[in-house]
């Protein structure tokens, strides 16, 4: 009787050790009824778990469970296999190219979202950024101001978070395109992590809000859910419009590891991943691309257009989507 | 201990093995991601991350950042755990009420409350910018998180240790004429310094893996914490690892010895 105390107090020890040591996973498992379990860009945040979730779970009948991040942080994680969600969302399609083929084959492009330069409405640049806003004086200005000394600008960056990427190639095809002086672009921008400006993706709209940024960057749909002013920037230099794609790609960057990144359009890219829950997983993003979803999309400051299929083995249930 | 009850039923026993199995439950849960780690990370991947260019540098942040935050600790938390503890007035329990609500202030909220109050563009941030400091993304900025961080751990558990201290000592010491600032150096400070070294330990561990508050005020310079982080963003996990383990490393020994004098000093 002893022994098989000892044997039941090592058991239970021995399962609590290879449970932990095994990093048991965290996803959640289709017990009753299935669940989308989406990780999603950070900057989706707002719109998955304050409409999009609880609207699609409401309708639907599915589970919903969400977890934002930065794009790339998170793929590195699925690969890694630290988290096991069964749709991934970012924004531009790279993190997903990193989960293909093992993970995925295809993805699904439904919305954009534009880089803008959002503004805090106190601080002493304050009136000249609204004129611009307003057209009342040319964008060009902007850049002009962004380089002045004592202009707090903040962005993040690039070597973990494609809008940090974008803001960096936005500088430059602004300075190419409008012909400005080309020192602008390590005038405004400095080293590709300056200290002085790259701030963490958690903090840098709160630091716009508490007043100690004078103006970030943003994506426009961030901008308009946090009511921040912001100034539109023209289509060829934002990032948000699929067709010019190849316009966006002569924008190139070199991140601290040496790899070269060119500029792509920032658009919503979702892909389903893994076999569990996969009806649950299809659902939330045929949900995305139907009228409901289109329409929180659009509310929340994106842009919406004809959803792009890309690779193979697309589900039927999402390529059929209206 | 002797029992009436019959042998065969044992309660003493039962109980005693429950004991054992739980402690060793929650031993291995608790520990078991550590185990994960040394066992997910080997030698050569630790080498390998430490040769990276500037690899190096985030190491020398963390402990030189957290050895300044210790120093303040010191200095400005012993003072008011000393009053916080041994003061009868009754404001003291605000100031006590204060530290505690700092406690139960999740970190990420105490750094976004710092870009609130410290910010360039604050009176308190315009002050500092005066003597050329500036609490966002600068070295001081990393030394700010950490002391918030980590000083409600020292100060309660400073407090904790004044608040034990014989009574029936100080007293005589009072009578035989000491002054209180006497009775502290030479009496409430030595009785103490073992625990308070304890709580040190503890506020040091909080200090060099601070995480929450820095990430807000203190993306730069790279400490530890922010290493793993960045470069599990970058790079992924893999590479990401060997830091939390350099870190371990880094931060393990002063709490171990502090631990083990702690505990001879008791005998």
């Amino acid at each position: 009787m002893k022994g098989s105390r000892i044997r039941m107090v090592v058991a239970t020890g021995m399962s609590a050790l290879v449970l932990s040591a095994c990093g048991a996973s965290t996803g959640a498992s289709p017990v009753s009824h299935q669940t989308a379990n989406v990780a999603y860009a950070g900057s989706l945040q707002l719109l998955n778990e304050g409409t999009i979730g609880p609207a699609f779970a409401k309708t639907s009948g599915y589970g919903y469970l969400g977890r934002g991040a930065g794009s790339f942080g998170l793929a590195k994680e699925i690969v890694a296999g630290e988290i096991s969600p069964n749709v991934f969302e970012s924004i531009g399609a790279a993190p997903i190219a990193e989960l293909e083929p093992s993970k995925t084959s295809w993805y699904v492009s439904f919305a954009a979202s534009p880089i803008v330069v959002a503004y805090n409405p106190h601080t002493s640049y304050a009136p000249t950024l609204k004129k611009i806003s307003q057209g009342k004086l040319p964008i060009s200005r902007l850049f002009g101001l962004l380089d002045a000394k004592g202009f707090l600008l903040g962005r993040t960056n690039p070597n973990t978070d494609p809008q940090g990427q974008a803001f960096y190639e936005m500088v430059e095809l602004a300075v190419r395109r409008m012909h400005l002086p080309s020192s602008l672009v390590t005038g405004i921008l400095g080293a590709l992590d300056n200290p002085a400006e790259v701030f963490s993706e958690t903090s840098l709209e709160a630091r716009l809000e508490a007043g100690q940024l004078d103006a970030a960057s943003a994506f426009q749909s961030q901008a308009i859910q946090l009511h921040l002013p912001y100034i539109a920037l023209p289509a060829a230099i934002n990032f948000g419009n699929p067709r010019l794609a190849k316009d966006y790609a002569s924008a190139r960057l070199t991140l601290t590891d040496g790899a070269v990144v060119h500029g792509v359009p920032l658009l919503v890219d979702a892909t389903v991943l893994g076999h569990y829950d996969a009806r649950a997983a299809d659902a939330f993003v045929r949900y995305q691309l139907e009228s409901l979803g289109r329409r929180a999309f659009i509310h929340a400051g994106y842009t919406v257009f004809k959803p792009i299929f890309v690779g193979a083995d697309v589900p039927r249930s999402v390529r059929n989507a209206d | 201990m002797q029992t009436n009850v019959h042998p065969s039923i044992r309660p003493a026993t039962w109980a005693s093995w429950l004991a054992v199995a739980s402690t060793i439950v929650i031993w291995l849960v608790l520990v078991g991601p550590l185990i994960t780690l040394v066992l997910k990370v080997s030698p050569s991947e630790i080498v390998t991350a430490l040769r990276q260019p500037g690899a190096l540098s985030p190491l020398g942040v963390s402990v030189g950042s957290a050895l300044i935050a210790l120093l303040i600790l010191v200095l400005l938390g012993t003072p008011l755990a000393y009053t916080l503890a041994r003061s009868p007035r009754r404001g003291v329990r605000w100031l006590e009420a204060g530290m505690l609500l700092m406690l139960l202030m999740p970190p990420l909220v105490i750094g976004l409350l710092l870009v609130f109050m410290l910010g360039p563009l604050t009176p308190l941030g315009g002050l500092l910018a005066h003597v050329h400091l500036s609490a966002t993304n600068t070295f001081f900025a990393l030394i700010v998180a950490e002391v918030y961080e980590a000083a409600p751990y020292y100060v309660l558990g400073a407090q904790s240790t004044f608040v034990g201290l014989d009574q029936g000592m100080l007293d005589q010491a009072s009578l035989l004429g000491d002054t209180p600032r006497q009775r502290f150096f030479r009496i409430s400070l030595p009785l103490s310094l073992p625990q308070l070294t304890s709580s040190l330990a503890i506020a040091w561990a909080r200090a060099i893996g601070a995480f929450g508050a820095v990430i807000i005020i203190a993306y730069h310079p790279y400490g530890l914490p922010m290493q793993v982080w960045t470069t599990l963003n970058e790079v992924g996990l893999q590479r990401a690892l060997p830091y939390a383990l350099v870190l371990l490393v880094v931060s393990l020994p002063f709490p171990l010895l502090a631990f083990f004098w702690s505990r001879r000093a008791r005998r």
